[in-house]
């Protein structure tokens, strides 16, 4: 008996026993905190969406009438969410369409400035500062000065500029006509986004071989050919990783939407009907609904992702 | 005379190829769209009322007027904003963010890239799974669970600055956890092993040693979490209430929805909002290279 205690006690001081120890200790308050404002939030949000949560019920969640899928249908249903033909595109459709775009001109953007500051010209390294500049600004700032020069009065700039132009004979609104609205804010996107997807292709870039540029050359490919046959291959990974974070980013993102359009004409997006119908309507139930619905979307997606590209590249 | 301008001539032709010209007129675009908003921002902030609500927009303002920023600062001003004390608001949530999730991360961070136990991958992806749920997901069982523990406890969920921070971390602890472990891994394990055999326990050694090694990342990965909260808009729209409470960029959303449209003051706040925080990524930027190019001659 006497024994087995020791050989417990010598275990449990052990060297790896105690460096064990030591990790359990060292990542617990990280692992707690986003256990409980993460994970466990997030499961908890399944069950509300199964609830009928108001805010006259708020403090006393736990005792709140069980809806079924209710909420789910009350969403579906809704003029906001579901898709009435080309004119009224519904969150769901909008918010596909807006980050698919804006994901693949973020992608476009970033490699055409990549391009640009991977050949040496004088005050390159000012020139790759600059570029941050739109990713690194706050996005309340940023929001707002684009409000502010598409401003639908005259002394908006861009239309002082158009009409200077003769292009518009009267001031446009351009971020209140449906449609025009929708390119607008993807626009947006690329313009703020595209330093991310830069710096990435950046730094792949410049890891790339210079032997086969020159092997290349040799052969006598010209730039173009060099482009398509050479860069973009081994682009290929940095490019998937970029596409599969920007998407999930962007279909995620609330703030953008919300403070350019308020979410309307024709730009409201599953994160913004999610925080109206939780914090205008305070039905939390239905917003939480609409949150999975786009949470569900976004799993689908990394499914799709997972399955085909990335199998793909392993081959 | 004439030979030597054809000789100039000839050069210039030589010189002006068209991959240069495309490359000088897309870095032109570039450029101009990337300025241009932040001159619009600056310049528009030092315009009067009367320049801004005017026909024609001035490109160029008459003088630095201050009309914008006498608004947010004075007193006197008849609509005044009393911005600072919604900078102080910011600056009270983003600073204790950064310094706590800078610790907690630094904790984790060391034991997920040094230490061996069962479980730690399923760890780290768990935390970094945050990254798959979207914001507004996460508020609403947020906002119901502080309610409810407010409740009991006795504490207020909204205009209180603390639950605020409570909820920035679980924002900032997941990157600040991914970057710091990412640069504990670059150090070399040897000058560890070289302290423990010296006869340094492993607390000593992350202090004496790991620490002042990290610092570059410590220093950007706190810039970094600074930025999360500096920026927030979301959760600072859901959890404040009361105008004395508001941070930044609150405060301007409210201004800009004013009934009585002020673009200058807009801009102004948004001017002060941003030049730190580019300001600070600018000086950044150099420490990261900084430290990265020590690290390669330490290593």
């Amino acid at each position: 008996m006497t024994i087995s205690t020791q050989t417990i006690r010598r275990r449990w001081n052990s060297v790896e026993a105690r460096e064990t120890r030591l990790a359990w200790m060292l990542i617990c308050p990280t692992a707690l905190i986003t256990l409980g404002l993460v994970i466990f939030p997030a499961i908890f949000s399944v069950w509300v969406s199964f609830h009928d949560i108001g805010l006259h019920n708020l403090n006393d969640v736990f005792h709140a009438p069980f809806v079924g899928l209710d909420n789910y249908r009350k969403v579906f249903e809704d003029f906001a969410f579901k898709f009435q033909g080309m004119q009224s595109w519904g969150a769901a459709v909008t918010s596909i369409v807006y980050s698919f775009a804006s994901t693949i001109l973020t992608i476009i953007v970033g490699l055409i400035a990549a391009l640009l500051l991977n050949r040496p010209f004088r005050a390159r390294g000012l020139t790759r500062a600059i570029f941050l500049f739109p990713y690194v600004a706050p996005i309340v700032s940023i929001a707002f000065v684009w409000r502010w020069i598409l401003d639908p009065r005259p002394s908006g700039v861009i239309n002082d500029i158009l009409m200077r132009l003769n292009l518009i004979d009267l001031p446009q609104a351009y971020l209140a006509t449906r449609g025009l609205a929708l390119v607008l804010v993807i626009i947006f996107e690329a313009w703020r986004y595209f330093p991310f997807a830069m710096l990435m292709i950046l730094a792949r870039l410049q890891a790339v071989d210079n032997t086969m540029y020159e092997a290349a050359d040799v052969d006598g490919a010209n730039t173009w050919q060099k482009f398509i046959n050479i860069t973009i291959p081994e682009l290929r990974y940095v490019l998937g990783a970029i596409f599969l974070l920007r998407l999930l980013w962007t279909f995620n993102k609330f703030d953008d939407i919300f403070l350019l359009t308020g979410g309307g004409f024709g730009t409201k997006v599953l994160p913004v009907l999610t925080y109206e119908f939780s914090f205008r309507l305070f039905d939390f139930g239905r917003g939480s609904a609409t949150a999975m619905i786009l949470l569900i979307i976004v799993l689908i997606f990394m499914g799709i992702y997972v399955s085909t590209v990335m199998k793909s590249t392993e081959e | 005379m004439d030979t030597q301008s054809k000789n100039i001539i000839e050069h210039l032709t030589d010189w002006i190829t068209w991959p240069r010209i495309v490359f000088a007129l897309t870095l032109t675009f570039f450029l101009t769209s990337i300025l241009f908003p932040f001159y619009w921002m600056i310049s528009s902030s030092f315009k009067t009322r009367v320049e801004i609500a005017g026909r024609e927009p001035v490109y160029i303002p008459g003088a630095l007027r201050l009309d914008a920023y006498k608004e947010l600062f004075d007193p006197s001003h008849p609509s005044y904003q009393n911005f600072i004390t919604n900078i102080l608001n910011t600056l009270k949530i983003s600073i204790p963010t950064a310094l706590i999730a800078v610790i907690l991360a630094t904790f984790g961070a060391y034991a997920i890239a040094r230490l061996r136990f069962r479980g730690k991958n399923f760890m780290l992806n768990g935390i970094l799974m945050v990254y798959l749920f979207p914001g507004v997901l996460l508020i609403i069982p947020l906002f119901a669970m502080l309610a409810q523990m407010g409740d009991r406890i006795g504490f207020n969920v909204q205009d209180n600055l603390g639950v605020l921070i409570f909820t920035y971390l679980a924002q900032t602890l997941p990157v600040a956890l991914y970057m710091l472990t990412n640069y504990f891994r670059t150090i070399p394990d040897e000058i560890e092993q070289a302290a423990l055999i010296d006869g340094c326990s492993r607390l000593e050694v992350i202090w004496r040693v790991t620490l002042p090694l990290a610092i570059p990342a410590l220093v950007s990965v706190s810039i970094y979490t600074f930025m999360i909260a500096w920026n927030e808009f979301l959760y600072a729209l859901v959890f404040l209430n009361d105008h004395s409470m508001f941070t930044m960029p609150i405060k301007i959303n409210t201004i800009f929805n004013d009934p009585s449209p002020r673009p200058h003051v807009v801009m102004a706040a948004s001017t002060i909002m941003t030049i730190p925080v580019v300001t600070l990524f600018l000086a950044l930027e150099r420490f990261l290279e900084e430290g990265l190019t020590a690290g390669g001659v330490k290593g």
